[in-house]
């Protein structure tokens, strides 16, 4: 029990330490963000004078409130945060930060997290089998694998789509859905279910090429090594199936470290692949957060690192607890 | 590798096309009924704001599509406005007055009558108030009168061809117009809303638009984060219109389905906090240092290298060639040299006192010129040309350092005067008149010393001269050819030594679109409008003389 207090203790503490971060962090960027909105709109107003009102509005919401000390507008923030209210976005004034990020949260999750399973899945079969396949032609999977995901992954999504989707038309270009179709946006449908599969099959594959590699290698390692521990020996001796062996016996003890990495890669599904919707325009959270700190828009980017930071930790918190349950030395000295 | 890629591929397209056979299949649409796919710049997710004040988060359709000015002004000819729901306008003698009539009978997509109590409502609303406006008055239903403290001729264009004119009766309760989003927008363009996504909106047509309902019954507006998309959906024949940078054109156009149109009129400059007496400091202060820098930049190899070969040559006079060629005071001010002159660079440079160090570097007083030189980071046409005018400028002796900073960075150093050079695009005339040139980026008034920003103008150079401002307002106050073409040649002689404003290239802008689905795009023999997706009014007017192709 000891050691579930101390891991609360722990979280407790860090959560605390991490939404402190996100305060500072923005403030301490170069840069006002209200002179370059007002900058914007002065441009874009073709130089004409900009009423007082509306440099009274701007300066008052964009997170350095002008008059307030550091320590005000910190009580005022973790205020806010409590009231689940995460402001408003300046580049995208006046949309509420909580509704941006709403919209973008579940296609990211679904997508990029989708991904992220297939890959750690394929991963882990894959290299529990070149692992028992050690020294044959399979090994050769490894270096493919890794030149994947050393291969810049725009580079790759690039050449993907160049190919399926210009040259040979099978699959959609960009987008989380096909908007010439559905022009009011997402609905409940079955036509629009198939769309959006449609949609993420370039997105995810590109996601899993260049993200397998790791898993992969990972797990073939923790493979060969389980493979000459005493209890495989022990388990051939006694004349179980060569299946069994590998699965029962070598792969779930060989698994146990990829799981702990398997964790984290989950929290960080939230942090949405950036360059894949860039390149994709697929309407997730990573291009959020790419124009908060292109803008400087401290609501924004606060908002997104806030839910990153929370799933981040939850996810390994999540994981801390399983591996307890799956790995009981850990309960024991750790 | 390969292979294994080949694999999940090909599993990935058969699922694709078992889906598709699930699918509804979709009704090609007939040339009747197609919709126009534009992007005009949109990245995902798009803001649902159609606030005509909201100019920097409203999206592109709200700005001449919903809303429209008085009059249309081409930016591409010399001809006179054209009448969008003004029909005429005159100035008094002075020019303080401005007397516009509306054309009869309008109507807003909602219906309602679209009189001059609107035009005049809207120029005492919100950001359209102006301290110089005494007042606004509607004579009758088609006229409008309106009186300045002082003469006005030449904020024609602003006053007339961008100020939006909005409904009195759903704006009059409206208090707070820069929180407003404005999702159903009542205006009287030639289209009105009809979905909006995060995604994409689509527009329809008006059926009360003053012409009558246009041919182009559907516009969709797409967003997209890469130009690579747009370029791939263009190609792919999923999107007709658009208007940016593609190398290549070429690879574009090759099956006829599309075409392409490169106008160049915005003038890429270095900008230069030029004005010790503001605050600027810095060696670019010193008109001798500007000259030299102006003497060694290779445009012809900028224009190649870093342009793709696609602006036109810029020239210190701040006029837009062959359009404004009856402002052009002295011919020699209506072209900047082309390639690099280090033998007279060195002799201005010298003249003034400064030496050559050991590395052959000037300076003066024992300190070698250092002047910093910034872009924003991923703006790769302006970061290259900044990387060349270093090299050649180091050829010559002048020490210039390029370096990158985040858009953030960019804008408040050049907003508040602390920077000492930059790459910066201006904003060229709307009208064949160079003046809102000089007003915006020359004039004393348009200026604030450093630390503050300009209240009113986009002088960032600091750029103060007295016979320069006397000039500026006694060609505000005329409408007599011969004083303003006098007037400007002082303004030009004065700007093209002085250089706050370094003149490297006019920039290109490339708009690419579809004639095999829709006719009626403008052409080099006729240049109604400019067509670019993301230009206001102009594209507003586009759209209105497109026609499907049967």
């Amino acid at each position: 029990m000891n050691f579930y207090v101390r891991r609360v203790a722990f979280y407790i503490v860090t959560l605390w330490a991490a939404i402190s971060l996100n305060f500072f962090l923005p403030r301490m960027l170069p840069g006002d963000p209200a002179a370059i909105m007002l900058g914007k709109l002065r441009r874009a107003n073709g130089g004409r004078p900009l009423s007082e009102e509306t440099v009274q509005t701007i300066t008052s919401i964009l997170g350095a409130e002008k008059g307030m000390s550091l320590w005000d507008q910190y009580l005022a923030y973790w205020g806010r945060l409590l009231n689940g209210d995460l402001g408003v976005s300046s580049t995208r004034y006046p949309a509420p930060v909580g509704d941006l990020i709403a919209s973008a949260l579940p296609w990211t999750v679904i997508l990029v997290g989708t991904a992220t399973v297939i890959s750690f899945g394929l991963g882990l079969f894959i290299g529990a089998w070149v692992g028992w396949k050690r020294g044959t032609a399979l090994d050769h999977l490894v270096p493919a694998t890794t030149l994947l995901q050393s291969i810049p992954y725009f580079w790759l999504a690039l050449v993907l789509v160049a190919v399926f989707s210009v040259q040979l038309g099978l699959l959609p270009i960009v987008g989380g859905y096909d908007v010439f179709e559905f022009p009011a946006g997402p609905e409940w449908s079955w036509a629009f279910f198939v769309s959006a599969v449609q949609h993420a099959i370039l997105p995810a594959t590109t996601i899993v090429l260049s993200s397998i590699g790791g898993w992969l290698l990972g797990m073939r390692n923790m493979m060969v090594s389980t493979m000459s521990e005493d209890y495989v020996v022990t388990a051939e001796a006694k004349g179980l199936t060569a299946g069994r062996i590998r699965t029962r016996y070598a792969a779930r003890n060989a698994a146990i470290p990829s799981l702990a990495g398997f964790g984290i890669a989950l929290g960080f599904v939230v942090a949405g692949s950036i360059v894949m919707e860039q390149v994709f325009s697929y309407p997730g959270i990573g291009k959020l957060m790419i124009q908060a700190v292109q803008g400087l828009d401290y609501a924004l980017m606060q908002g997104v690192f806030l839910v990153i930071t929370l799933t981040v930790l939850a996810a390994n918190f999540i994981m801390d607890l399983l591996y307890g349950l799956i790995d009981p030395r850990v309960r024991h000295n750790g | 590798m390969r292979k294994a890629t080949a694999v999940i591929a090909a599993g990935a397209v058969a699922l694709s096309l078992a889906l598709a056979g699930c699918s509804p299949s979709s009704q090609a649409s007939s040339g009747g009924d197609a919709v126009l796919r534009v992007w005009a710049g949109s990245a995902t997710p798009i803001n649902h704001n159609f606030n005509p004040f909201a100019v920097d988060t409203a999206v592109h359709a709200t700005f001449g599509a919903i809303y429209e000015p008085l009059f249309f002004f081409n930016q591409l000819s010399s001809d006179a406005p054209v009448g969008m729901i003004g029909d005429s306008y005159e100035f008094n003698e002075d020019g303080t007055v401005l007397t516009v009539k509306i054309k009869p009978d309008l109507k807003w997509n909602d219906g309602e009558a679209l009189t001059a109590d609107d035009v005049v409502f809207t120029f005492g609303y919100g950001s359209n108030k102006s301290d110089k406006l005494v007042s606004a008055e509607a004579s009758d239903e088609t006229t409008v009168v309106l009186s300045y403290t002082e003469p006005q001729f030449t904020s024609a264009s602003l006053t007339l061809g961008s100020t939006w004119i909005i409904p009195q009766h759903i704006w009059e309760s409206i208090d707070d117009y820069v929180a407003e989003t404005n999702t159903e927008p009542v205006g009287s363009g030639p289209y009105m809303v009809k979905d909006f996504s995060d995604a994409a909106y689509t527009v329809e047509a008006n059926p009360e638009f003053r012409d009558g309902e246009v041919a182009v019954k559907e516009v969709q507006y797409v967003g997209l984060d890469s130009n690579q998309s747009a370029q791939d959906l263009l190609t792919t024949g999923k999107i007709d219109w658009v208007g940016q940078f593609i190398a290549n054109p070429d690879s574009v156009t090759a099956s006829g389905d599309i075409v392409t149109m490169n106008n160049q009129q915005d003038p890429t400059t270095i900008i230069t906090c030029s004005n010790a007496d503001l605050g600027c400091t810095g060696p670019q202060t010193d008109p001798a240092v500007r000259q030299a820098i102006n003497l060694v930049i290779d445009r012809a190899s900028i224009a190649e290298k870093a342009f793709a070969g696609l602006p036109a040559e810029s020239n210190p006079a701040f006029v837009l060639l062959p359009r404004d060629e009856q402002w052009l005071g002295d011919p020699a001010n209506g072209e900047s040299p082309q390639s690099p002159d280090v033998t007279a660079a060195q002799a201005i440079l010298e003249e003034a006192g400064y030496t050559q160090d050991a590395e052959g570097f000037y300076g003066k007083d024992g300190t070698t010129i250092e002047l910093d030189l910034f872009s924003p980071d991923g703006w790769t046409d302006y970061n290259d040309t900044a990387k060349l005018i270093s090299e050649s400028a180091a050829d010559a002796g002048i020490r210039i350092n390029a370096r990158t900073v985040s858009d953030a960075e960019y804008w408040t150093p050049i907003g508040n005067g602390d920077f000492q050079m930059a790459l910066y695009g201006l904003t060229q005339s709307l009208v064949p008149d160079p003046y809102s040139n000089y007003d915006q980026y020359f004039f004393g008034k348009s200026t604030a010393k450093v630390g503050e920003s300009p209240i009113a103008g986009q002088n960032y150079s600091r750029y103060s001269n007295a016979e320069v401002d006397a000039a500026i307002a006694a060609a505000a106050g005329t409408q007599d050819e011969a004083t303003k073409k006098a007037a400007y040649a002082t303004i030009q002689e004065h700007i093209a030594s002085d250089l706050p404003y370094i003149p490297v290239v006019l920039n290109a802008s490339q708009a690419f679109f579809n004639v095999t689905k829709f006719s009626g795009w403008p052409s080099e023999s006729d240049l109604y409008a400019n067509p670019l997706p993301y230009l206001s009014v102009a594209s507003a007017v586009v759209l209105a003389n497109l026609e499907p192709v049967e």
